[in-house]
């Protein structure tokens, strides 16, 4: 098995260049309030965040801070109670192609064919271009995850992993500017999820670390060996930014041979003591 | 190898399975005839009993499309004429029912709006139709078409609006990510998910359209199974109208097993 995205040497350009002023996301003064039954409750406040284009950036925290609904303010399935969000240099308004979206329950539908799954995603975004070259983007996208013999096949009949990757083939075939993962390999098995590690990053380099991405995760390995920077968010209601983790790791990272690092055992271990206040038994009062 | 010795004990247990069906709908047959029978018994044979049916009907099917004139018509004809208005009714109930239940189903201000006129003209009896399609089509054959459209299109109507408003978020969310037009969003998400529940109530209406055909048709008069039962029941033929009644209901099961199949057919949830 590969253990790391080895395909770096093609890579020509670094978020550390001279692109790295550009912000590809603001979130400026964010705050998100939801109406209900109870009164209103208040998900996240005050939320400001750059990201940088070409960036990987993890949101972590624990169930229900708003992590997801700090992305979704992204994606534009949320529009923000007070502040904006700027993505692209355009005021996030709704949904839009230039922002990819995988959901954690992978969102396939599944009365169409894994390949008609792509194929009208790309049919819908990318409509100027002619029937021969959607047809193209979709094979090469599931050539991308090696999907090629399954394409006929329908959601149903994958197993998770494999429907994740259709769902990130499909997120990559729009070939948006900024990619969204909510909790993207949250269902899979730890077998399952450590390849797709290497796969996302695999396409992240194939696209030239072009593609600003944002995830949103619970998982700490995951979180480090996949970003740049981390941002660990407090408990709600009104979750705020508890503190960015900058992870100044050098890429292509090897998923064995990175936990041996003193840099990474650190951040490890700064981002247990921001995520947790009990270690053992002894901690329980 | 496993797999091939599953699939043939799977394909053994359905035939036996098949059998049992079949001999239980026999058995459920005998059942039938026996009460029948009975019946004729305990009423002293003033309701014919099904040996004295049996040759009547033999006497039907000899000779099913005949023609003497607009009141003597065979079996057949007039099967096949109720069958023709059945399926008329039946497709004008549905072409409306499915875009208003479309229309419902995806739109709360919709659903608020016309669903008080849906509850209340939902249970009116066909029969108090049948006036108001007399005036409005000046003629016996449109009327019945009428209140069959109108008695059977509220099954698919509400099932169908049901089936929209159920659409999971995240479907919905896949139109919203990737800019679905409205076009693509209906083709796409919509109707594929709202079809299963589409055709059950498709199902349903049938099975109302043919259960208000013979009350139509005996208001109506002409030709057709309805009024075949009133025909007989003037001639004083009880054999008659008891033939009537199997045909009918056999005609009911066989139209509920074909909408049964396309239901089947159309669920990808099984595929």
């Amino acid at each position: 098995m590969v253990l790391t995205d080895h395909l770096s040497e093609t890579v020509a350009e670094t978020p550390i260049n001279g692109k790295a002023t550009i912000n590809s996301i603001e979130v400026k003064d964010v705050t998100v309030s939801f109406k209900s039954k109870k009164g209103v409750y208040t998900a996240i406040k005050d939320i400001n965040l750059s990201i940088k284009k070409g960036e990987i950036v993890s949101l972590i925290g624990h169930s229900g801070c708003g992590k997801s609904t700090l992305m979704n303010t992204i994606s534009g399935m949320v529009t923000p109670t007070t502040g904006e969000v700027i993505a692209n240099d355009n005021l996030v308004k709704g949904p839009g192609p230039d922002r990819g979206i995988v959901f954690q329950n992978y969102s396939l539908l599944p009365w169409l064919s894994v390949y008609k799954n792509i194929y009208e995603a790309v049919d819908s975004v990318l409509h100027s271009k002619t029937g021969e070259e959607k047809k193209q983007i979709v094979t090469d996208a599931l050539a991308m995850v090696n999907l090629t013999p399954h394409k006929d096949k329908l959601p149903g009949q994958l197993s998770g992993g494999m429907k994740q990757r259709v769902a990130i083939a499909r997120a990559f075939a729009i070939s948006p500017k900024i990619l969204l993962l909510d909790e993207p390999f949250g269902a899979l098995d730890a077998l399952t999820k450590g390849s797709m590690h290497i796969e996302l990053l695999k396409l992240w380099n194939l696209d030239h670390r072009n593609k600003t991405i944002v995830m949103v995760t619970h998982d700490i390995e995951e979180a480090i060996f996949l970003s740049d920077r981390v941002v660990v968010m407090n408990n709600g209601p009104a979750a705020t930014i508890k503190e960015i983790v900058d992870v100044p790791l050098p890429r292509p990272r090897n998923k064995k041979d990175i936990v041996h690092d003193p840099m990474y055992m650190e951040i490890h271990d700064r981002l247990l003591s921001l995520l947790f206040d009990k270690f053992s038994i002894n901690d329980i009062h | 190898m496993g797999r091939r010795f599953k699939k043939d004990k799977m394909k053994k247990i359905l035939t036996l399975d098949t059998l049992y069906t079949i001999l239980s709908f026999f058995a459920s047959l005998v059942i039938l005839g026996l009460i029948w029978e009975v019946v004729a018994i305990v009423t002293d044979r003033q309701i014919p009993g099904p040996a004295s049916t049996w040759v009547v009907f033999k006497e039907l099917i000899a000779e099913p499309f005949y023609d003497r004139g607009p009141n003597d018509k065979g079996i057949g004809n007039q099967l096949v004429s109720s069958i023709y208005r059945v399926f008329l009714g039946f497709g004008i109930g549905t072409l409306i029912a499915v875009p208003m239940g479309l229309m419902m189903g995806s739109s709360k201000a919709m659903m608020r709006l016309f669903n008080p006129i849906v509850q209340i003209l939902r249970p009116v009896s066909p029969l108090a139709w049948f006036p108001l399609g007399l005036l409005a089509f000046q003629a016996a054959e449109g009327a019945t078409v009428f209140i069959i459209a109108i008695t059977s299109l509220w099954p698919t109507l509400i099932n169908t609006s049901f089936g929209v408003a159920t659409i999971p978020a995240d479907h919905k969310n896949v139109g919203k990510a990737f800019g679905f037009s409205v076009w693509k969003y209906i083709t796409k998400i919509m109707l594929p998910f709202a079809l299963p529940h589409i055709i059950t109530g498709l199902r349903l209406s049938i099975g109302v359209a043919w259960l208000v055909i013979v009350a139509g048709e005996m208001l109506s008069g002409g030709v057709g199974i309805g009024f075949f039962v009133w025909d007989s029941w003037n001639g004083l033929s009880l054999e008659k109208i008891l033939i009537a009644i199997l045909i009918i209901g056999t005609v009911g099961l066989l139209l509920d097993k074909i909408f049964n199949a396309i239901q089947q057919g159309f669920a990808w949830e099984n595929k």
